[in-house]
């Protein structure tokens, strides 16, 4: 009768230990879901370039140009996606990249300048 | 569209400092056909690069300069690339008007005679040494913005 108790105890036991062990892995794996969101990503503008010139993100990556050189830039995506106005020095551009592919993009004060974010 | 003259500006761009370099060249080989007195072909020479100049602001410098130089005014005055062609800018206006006054005073008779020029030689002088300055200027503008900015 002691024996039959004593192994039940011990099998809730193992089995509480395991739910919870479960349940403690599948907390983890929703905190790391919610870290694996896509970071937000800086492009600095300087010295007649984009830094870094090829970027490549998860889709729904918000990149954010910055411009860190004393002339006026622009952001034109060469497909049409996005543009940005002028952007004076420090001035800021955001654009959310929702959809996987190649977005190639330039500047069109200096048609030179030229970089791409690739979304995968 | 990219330039052609190896620098950072587009192909507008460059073929303005281009035709800006040519009438600045007409312009002296104009002054030249008045001191030979063939003053036809010296009006003709004239007007022509003042039209194709009204021409060049309103579809290659005005776009470029309502967009680079008059959103940044007076904030970054300080800076060369809003200085410089901010200068330019305004010596240009007044060559513009200046020289379109001469040819429709010199030219035509358009204007009453009260509102002409009497000293010819003095404001087209005045016209020509303006003119040659807002070419500098022009081609300050076309470094700072295109070649590498003057730190």
């Amino acid at each position: 009768m002691m024996k039959g108790i004593l192994s039940r105890t011990v099998l809730s036991a193992a089995l509480l230990g395991t739910l919870g062990w479960t349940a403690e892995i599948h907390a983890k794996n929703v905190t790391l879901a919610a870290d694996e969101k896509p970071a937000a990503i800086e492009i600095k503008i300087d010295n007649f370039s984009f830094m870094p010139q090829d970027t490549t993100v998860a889709p729904g990556t918000t990149i954010t140009w910055v411009n860190r050189d004393d002339l006026p830039h622009t952001v034109v995506s060469t497909n049409g996606k996005f543009k940005s106005k002028a952007l004076d020095t420090d001035d800021k551009f955001a654009f959310t990249f929702s959809e996987p592919g190649t977005y190639e993009y330039f500047c069109s004060v200096h048609p030179k300048m030229t970089a791409k974010v690739i979304v995968k | 569209m990219q330039g052609f003259l190896g620098t950072q500006a587009g192909f507008a761009a460059d073929l303005n400092l281009v035709i800006q370099l040519a009438m600045g060249l007409a312009l002296v080989a104009g002054m030249f056909l008045a001191r030979a007195k063939r003053y036809k072909a010296h009006g003709i020479c004239q007007a022509s690069v003042l039209i194709l100049n009204l021409a060049m602001i309103a579809f290659v410098m005005w776009p470029s300069y309502s967009m680079l130089v008059m959103t940044r005014i007076p904030a970054r005055l300080s800076q060369q690339s809003v200085a410089i062609p901010a200068i330019h800018g305004l010596l240009g206006v007044v060559a513009e008007m200046l020289g379109l006054y001469i040819v429709l005073a010199a030219g035509t008779s358009v204007l009453p005679r009260s509102l002409r020029f009497t000293r010819w030689k003095l404001w087209m002088r005045i016209e020509m040494a303006l003119w040659g300055t807002v070419l500098v200027t022009g081609l300050g503008t076309y470094v700072v913005w295109y070649v590498r900015p003057l730190h």
